[in-house]
């Protein structure tokens, strides 16, 4: 019994690595576009978060309906500065901007709030959990797990069945020949980044009340989401989804075993993945109609 | 027929004198023990790891087209390599140091044929889960005291002026090795496959280049050459533990000093190395506001000088230290 609770475990944290992953997908899976900086704008989202709390006492839900238009924001600023100048044949520029964004982000985050781990409360949600069947599930990582499937399906409607997500597909497959058929290219790259930052703005609020932030934290989260992104199978929502799904059940089941190899598990069945199936566990809806 | 008529140049004026220069300052480091404070000597340790981890950055990133933000698990491989030679095997620690490349190398293989399945920047990513992996697995194996690191108490049969006798002869060798290997690489036919790739890689197949192949190589050869950086390195420190050796500001480091002073030139990580080690000695106490202007100084640079400041100093007045070029002149 104890592995099928550490399976639902592993699951629900999938679910909170899925806020982050699927963001990641649409911009590196579908866009092409890669952003290192990607986990530190959940954390710095996040950081905010806990500050505006704090300031104004608000709720973490009255605090996610702010975060999300300020990461829409953030993500449209960051895509019309950065990626757009340098999207182009050569990804090596972009690669290093966004790497030395990372580096300038974490370092302001450490000035501005120091290096201790803050968490947002979540009220009397935080540590609510209900018994299913022999095991325990917390009600906050289960609402949690309900909106990552919520998002994935929205987002993956979204790009299949809406003019926009044409526009985006269309961009992502041909960049020249999407513009000479009137697609706004700049426009669609710009309106996909801010979508993948504003759903940051929920990953930062679950991931500040169910555990805690700190600014360092930003490079693991990377990771996480890129190795999801990668074993799932690049340029599919749903994969990310299910590559998550993969992540949060190797680490769990990982730290079941020796509470030192949770992560590391993590890594090395990602680093399986790839030697075994290299085009991902999921399938690629990248091109399909 | 004027084919007599034409030769050609493969040595400048500017190239003669730093030839020259560089040989004497290899020449000299290892004499520093003997009229130089350990002050200083540390400076120099520390310098000579600075520009032989970033040469090999540059040659993988700037001629490779292999960008990394994941050379930690090459010197964290290295360091450990030695420390565990020298200090868990009893092998002579100065013995050791060379032969810890074996370690990064031997690594470096596996590594390279599963992150090959990515290309550009999902390759940037896989090789920092690589490192993170490598922390990790040494942080949990008790053989080398897990996350608490190790000590090379080894070194105490040594007296501190013969350690220093030691080092900076080990560090004239690193030099050598990545910064004089690299020349050497460059000028040979390898190098011209490899400034084809630099230029553009599908071209460079084109004509003829094993871009696959010599990608492995340079994989190989960076591993190496990071790897021997991070044992001299972790030699001077005496001292290693999973978060130093595979800390991912390794990378930072790399990418800031190449990119600011000049991707895919052997001159950018020799300067780039210079200005950040000296930076650091003037702003590293203002802690993480320096950082912020060093993330935001790569951010910008590579936005808007993507050459660094080689190319603006090559735009004044070309005068290339290392000549890799063939210059066709008239007799």
């Amino acid at each position: 019994m104890n592995w099928v609770d550490a399976f639902i475990q592993g699951l629900l944290l999938g679910g909170l690595y899925a806020q982050y992953a699927i963001g990641m997908a649409l911009m590196f899976g579908v866009m092409r576009i890669v952003n290192i900086a990607h986990g530190d704008l959940v954390i710095l989202l996040g950081l905010i978060g806990i500050a505006i709390a704090a300031l104004t006492g608000a709720g973490s839900g009255l605090v996610a309906l702010l975060l999300v238009p300020l990461g829409a924001v953030i993500g449209w600023l960051l895509q019309r500065g950065i990626p757009n100048r340098v999207v182009g044949a050569d990804p090596l520029p972009s690669l290093i901007a966004t790497f030395g964004l990372s580096i300038a982000l974490q370092n302001l985050m450490l000035q501005i709030w120091s290096a201790d781990p803050r968490s947002m409360s979540a009220a009397s949600i935080g540590t609510m959990s209900v018994p299913v069947g022999p095991i325990y599930v917390g009600v906050l990582p289960a609402i949690i797990f309900v909106s990552a499937i919520i998002l994935t399906a929205g987002l993956h409607g979204l790009l299949r069945h809406s003019s926009f997500g044409r526009a985006l597909r269309a961009t992502a497959a041909d960049r020249e020949a999407a513009a000479l058929s009137g697609v706004d290219t700049k426009g669609a790259y710009a309106l996909a980044t801010a979508i993948a930052v504003a759903i940051l703005g929920l990953a930062a609020v679950f991931q500040a009340a169910r555990t805690s932030i700190a600014p360092a934290d930003g490079g693991s989260q990377l990771l996480f989401a890129f190795e999801a992104v990668i074993s799932g199978g690049m340029g599919s929502i749903w994969g990310a989804f299910f590559g998550v799904m993969v992540l949060g059940v190797a680490q769990v089941v990982g730290s079941r075993l020796d509470p030192g190899w949770g992560i590391l598990l993590g890594h090395v069945v990602f680093l399986v993945v790839l030697a075994m199936r290299p085009q991902g566990l999921g399938v690629s809806v990248r091109g399909a109609a | 027929m004027t084919g007599g008529m034409i030769t050609v140049e493969r040595q400048t004026f500017s190239g003669r004198i730093a030839l020259t220069v560089g040989v004497i300052l290899l020449l000299t480091l290892p004499s520093m023990p003997f009229w130089a404070s350990s002050g200083y000597i540390r400076w120099a340790v520390e310098l000579s790891c600075l520009i032989a981890i970033a040469q090999m950055w540059n040659l993988l990133a700037g001629y490779g087209g292999m960008v990394s933000v994941g050379q930690q698990a090459f010197i964290g491989c290295g360091g450990y390599a030695l420390f565990i030679l020298a200090g868990n095997l009893g092998v002579n620690p100065f013995l050791a140091v060379p032969l810890s490349v074996v370690v990064p190398v031997v690594v470096a293989v596996p590594v390279y044929y599963l992150l090959q399945r990515l290309d550009g920047p999902y390759f940037a990513i896989g090789t920092w889960v690589v490192a993170e992996a490598l922390r990790l697995l040494i942080s949990n194996i008790a053989y080398v005291k897990r996350g608490s690191g190790l000590s090379l108490s080894v070194m105490a049969q040594f007296s501190p002026h013969e350690r220093e006798i030691g080092l900076t002869i080990l560090s004239a060798c690193l030099l050598l090795a990545t910064v004089g290997g690299t020349y050497v690489l460059l000028r040979s036919r390898y190098g011209l496959a490899l400034t084809a790739m630099r230029d553009d890689p599908v071209a460079a197949s084109s004509q003829g280049v094993d871009v696959a192949k010599m990608r492995f190589f340079v994989f190989l050869l960076s591993a190496a050459g990071t790897g021997l950086a991070g044992a001299v390195y972790f030699m001077a420190q005496l001292r290693i533990t999973p978060s130093s050796g595979f800390d991912p500001n390794w990378s930072s480091i790399c990418i800031f000093i190449v990119m600011v002073a000049g991707i895919g030139r052997l001159e950018g990580p020799m300067i780039g190395a210079l200005l950040y080690f000296f930076a650091t000695r003037f702003f590293g106490e203002y802690g993480a506001a320096y950082l912020v202007g060093l993330g935001t100084l790569t951010l910008l640079v590579a936005l808007h000088a993507p050459g660094g400041i080689w190319s603006v100093l090559t735009g004044i007045k070309d005068w290339p230290w290392f000549p890799v070029r063939r210059i066709l002149a008239r007799q």
